[in-house]
């Protein structure tokens, strides 16, 4: 015993270059958090004197409010739509969850269990439209969902969008996921009488909770994080996406930087507990579908 | 299944589909064209009184009693127009106006009121047009304005000139024209079902014998779809030919009415340039219009729904619909429960890329999306400016380098740079943060983990935000970091190098989590005993590490660094957050230059033809990754 730790590095050493790299990591968070309760609109932490001392910087930097206030949440439900914002990313990031899901494990169901012609070619392009640039197809989709569908500044036009966009990974994980359960069970199933849908809905549903958990992460986080659609299809302002609304705090020529950093908290709490639930299940599901990739 | 398929049947249906689709194509097609015809029949008299009237009113003096006494004649005359309006740009008034709005305490002459800005603006434009034109002494601007109106009625606007000046304007507006005429659906259901009826016949002399089948069906919908044509061609023709009639006739009509109202002194009055497009440039006459380029464009319509009606004939009679049925029904459970998944894709990703590949090919921009896009077609053009421009620098005057930050290849440069700069700072970070929480027995591991982890969680558009509010400035705690060690602020956004700096300590702080997570995955999957024989050995902790910890990283590893590359090279939301391509345009990766190209510059199709270019990079990428990965998985 005495002598690995003879030849382990201290371990005081370890813990300051944690408590660093920790710091570092930590502090933009506590930068927002500070902001968020200053109850000012101002991204300075504390007001500079004409010439500042070292100590007063020192102030400027240390990320606790000089007052604390809830002033900038308050204001937030109160003066501004963002209550509306939220409720319209609630509604588009669950819809678009559930339709997701939907989609992804009936396709990813079917690649999986049935040998049909053109299967290759449905799995390859589905995995090829991941690298369509998304710039490319935001001009058609445009046309497509405002002109043609008449879908511009409604949810429904938003949530159709983002589950495309979500759909090709989760086929693809469900797909590697189901292909992992074996078909015993399916089969004694058959025998019995079964209809296929009965066994996808009793039997392979349920025991690809795993799976179907990352899926609904991945389709709600599409759903609650992405901007640049949502900034190019809502055009009114009753409409905006959470961030879409956050953007249009600080974007342009507003400095509203004490509402932002309110909501940013706001939006992130769903999202960040959410992750920590189902981080070990999005790891193994990412490596997996990169390595059939 | 295994019964002997029918022949006749099989081409009896694909006839019958064919039919279907090319007669009603070519009925739809015909309707369209018969519509288009009558609105430009209907502008072009009303062009023609438009510009007769502007004679009048120009004749009688724009402004004045005499104008309204034309105008009143010139209105009880033509029951074909709703309203007429003359504004004097001299006070601002109105002259004359027929208008049932401009009667009792409004009827003109009148100051023109505030919510008739509309009609002054519109006046004003006309003017503008007008001057611009003859400046530059072409036909840019358009000097008649024409808009519709409710019901299909038109709403037209001449400017009015005197001594060589634009001083007013004359609007018009017509009568609800008639509806359009019928779709002739008797015609087409005699089309359709008599070479039907033809074929059953014929069906029952051949027998079930395929060749003369296939002659017989093919014969008689050639047959059908040129006769139709033909009489489709000869329809629009007739329209022509009555448009010019109508269009002379009016003419004449305008002739003699005219010139009864306009004193004889004023000589203003010319038929001959009255019958004119919007730009008041005359068109060719009726005799210098043969039937030339429209017919012929007709004539390719109908030939390519042709080739559409046969091909259809072709699939059904030849059996391949009756496989493609049979393969579906085989398969039906798996065609049922892709279908959903499939449509969705369809409409929504495959479509559109295809839509955005044939941009890509014209020069559409915002100035002409309502053209269609063969109208816009370039080729290969766009391409050819992107690659081939190879000029990323200049040299100066002064001899110093000025970097064209629009190139492609600076742009792709820089992509690069920012790509492995990332994946490398992220992987180091990771991987040491990783070896670090994996010494067994240290203290607070997972409260260290959880705090680490944070930045992966977080929405990375809210990450950007913050890190672009944190190097401002002014107020940005970085800067009084800096000033604390006494250094001077940086304007981090004003030169390419701190540009890009900000953007990767941003980048950095976000992907170094997912790294540090897959490492230390794999790293605890390591055995301990492992370690403990290589001690045994003597090993080293450097030879341990190399023999030992970096082979068992590496099949999980490889991958999670080829999906961030991946990553990182579109990490739009980063790039165009924080830098926002500042300082000129630098600092741009590939994906957000293209967009910049779309919603900042218009360019369309250039923009189209920068993200294929972007997504063919991708695919060799791909491509490449995939051979990687077989090899390491091989391993």
């Amino acid at each position: 015993m005495s002598r690995r730790n003879k030849e382990e590095l201290p371990h005081s050493l370890l813990h300051a270059i944690l408590l660093v790299a920790t710091l570092v990591t930590v502090y933009p968070i506590l930068w927002v958090l500070t902001i968020a309760l200053s109850g000012k609109q101002s991204l300075a932490i504390a007001d500079l004197p004409a010439t500042p001392a070292v100590s007063d910087r020192l102030r400027a930097v240390i990320p606790w409010p000089e007052s604390i206030s809830l002033a900038n949440f308050r204001s937030l439900f109160t003066d501004q739509p963002f209550t509306r914002w939220l409720i319209n990313s609630a509604i588009v990031a669950a819809a678009t969850t559930l339709l997701g899901i939907f989609l992804a494990a009936t396709a990813g169901y079917a690649f999986s269990r049935f040998r049909f012609p053109a299967r290759r070619v449905g799995l390859m392009s589905f995995l090829v439209s991941q690298m369509f640039p998304g710039v490319l197809t935001l001009i058609p989709l445009y046309i497509i969902v405002v002109k043609w569908l008449g879908l511009g500044s409604t949810r429904t036009g938003l949530v159709l969008v983002y589950t495309t966009t979500a759909i090709p990974f989760c086929v693809w994980m469900l797909k590697g996921y189901f292909d992992t359960i074996p078909r015993d069970l399916e089969e004694a199933a058959l025998m019995e009488g079964a209809s296929p849908l009965t066994i996808f809905r009793r039997i392979v549903l349920p025991l690809a909770k795993p799976a179907i958990a990352v899926t609904a992460l991945f389709s709600f986080m599409t759903g609650w994080n992405e901007f640049i659609l949502a900034a190019t299809f809502m055009d009114k302002e009753n409409m905006y996406t959470a961030p879409v609304g956050l953007r249009f705090f600080v974007g342009g020529f507003s400095q509203q930087w004490g509402y932002f950093a309110a909501g940013a908290i706001i939006v992130s709490i769903p999202i960040v507990a959410l992750f920590f639930f189902l981080q070990r299940y999005l790891v193994s599901g990412l490596t997996a579908g990169s390595v059939k990739g | 299944m295994k019964s002997a398929p029918s022949h006749r049947l099989r081409f009896g249906i694909g006839l019958a589909l064919a039919l279907a689709l090319g007669i009603g194509l070519d009925v739809l097609l015909l309707a369209g064209a018969r519509a288009a015809d009558a609105r430009v029949r209907a502008e072009r008299q009303a062009i023609v009184t438009l510009n007769a009237l502007t004679d009048v009113v120009v004749g009688a003096g724009i402004s004045g009693d005499p104008v309204r006494t034309a105008v009143a004649a010139w209105s009880k005359s033509h029951p074909s127009l709703a309203a007429i309006r003359v504004i004097a740009f001299d006070g601002i008034s109105l002259e004359a106006s027929t208008d049932p709005k401009d009667s009792g305490d409004r009827a003109a002459p009148r100051r023109l009121s505030r919510e008739e800005k509309d009609a002054y603006d519109r006046g004003q434009r006309l003017r503008a047009s007008v001057e611009t034109n003859r400046q530059e002494g072409a036909a840019r601007k358009e000097e008649i304005e024409v808009a519709a109106a409710d019901g299909g009625a038109l709403d037209l606007a001449a400017p009015l000139e005197k001594d060589g000046e634009v001083a007013g304007m004359l609007e018009i507006r017509t009568a609800t024209p008639p509806p359009p005429a019928p779709i002739p659906v008797s015609t087409a259901l005699l089309y359709f079902f008599a070479p039907l009826a033809v074929y059953a016949a014929a069906a029952l002399l051949l027998g079930e014998r395929r060749a003369p089948l296939a002659v017989a069906a093919s014969l008689l919908l050639a047959l059908v779809l040129f006769l139709f044509a033909r009489q489709t061609l000869r329809i629009l023709d007739a329209d022509r030919v009555e448009t010019d009639r109508q269009v002379a006739a009016r003419v004449g009509q305008e002739t003699g009415l005219a010139g009864g109202l306009v004193a004889p002194g004023a000589a203003a009055v010319d038929p001959a340039k009255w019958d004119t497009d919007v730009f008041r440039h005359p068109r060719p006459g009726a005799a210098a219009t043969p039937p030339g380029g429209a017919e012929r464009r007709g004539r390719n319509v109908f030939f390519g729904v042709a080739i559409g009606a046969f091909a259809l004939l072709a699939f059904f009679g030849l059996g391949l619909a009756a496989r493609l049925g049979a393969t579906l029904s085989r398969h039906r459970v798996a065609y049922l429960y892709i279908v959903p998944a499939m449509l969705a894709m369809i409409v929504l990703v495959f479509f559109p890329f295809l839509y955005g590949v044939a941009i890509s090919f014209t020069q559409q921009t915002i100035y002409n999306t309502g053209q269609p896009l063969s109208h816009l077609w370039v080729g290969l053009q766009n391409y050819g400016h992107i690659l081939g421009d190879f000029a990323v620098a200049k040299r100066a005057p002064d001899g110093s380098l000025a970097f064209n930050y629009l190139n492609f290849y600076w742009t792709l440069l820089f992509t690069i740079v920012w790509t492995v700069s990332n994946v490398t700072i992220g992987v180091t970070v990771g991987l040491l943060l990783a070896l670090i929480l994996n010494t067994a027995g240290l203290k607070l591991r997972p409260i260290y983990r959880v705090l680490l982890i944070l930045p992966w969680a977080m929405p990375n558009y809210i990450t950007a935000l913050i890190w672009k509010g944190m190097f401002h400035r002014q107020f940005g705690v970085i800067n009084q970091v800096i000033q604390i060690f006494g250094g001077q602020p940086i304007s981090w956004f004003d030169k390419p190098f701190t540009s890009f700096l900000t953007a990767l300590s941003t980048n950095g702080w976000l992907s170094f989590p997912f790294m540090m997570v897959i490492s230390l995955g794999a790293l605890q999957s390591i055995p301990g005993e492992i370690y403990e024989a290589a001690r045994v050995e003597g090993a080293s902790r450097w030879q341990q590490f190399r023999a030992i910890t970096l082979p068992s990283l590496k099949p999980s590893l490889i991958p999670a660094i080829i999906i961030s590359v991946v990553w990182t090279f579109n990490m739009f939301n980063i790039i165009f957050l924080v830098t926002g391509g500042e300082p000129g345009g630098s600092t741009e990766i590939l994906i957000t230059q293209a967009y910049k190209f779309a919603f900042e510059r218009y360019r369309y199709g250039y923009a189209a033809a920068y993200s294929v270019i972007i997504f063919l990079i991708l695919l060799a990428y791909g491509t490449v990754q995939n051979r990687v990965t077989r090899a390491t998985e091989g391993l």
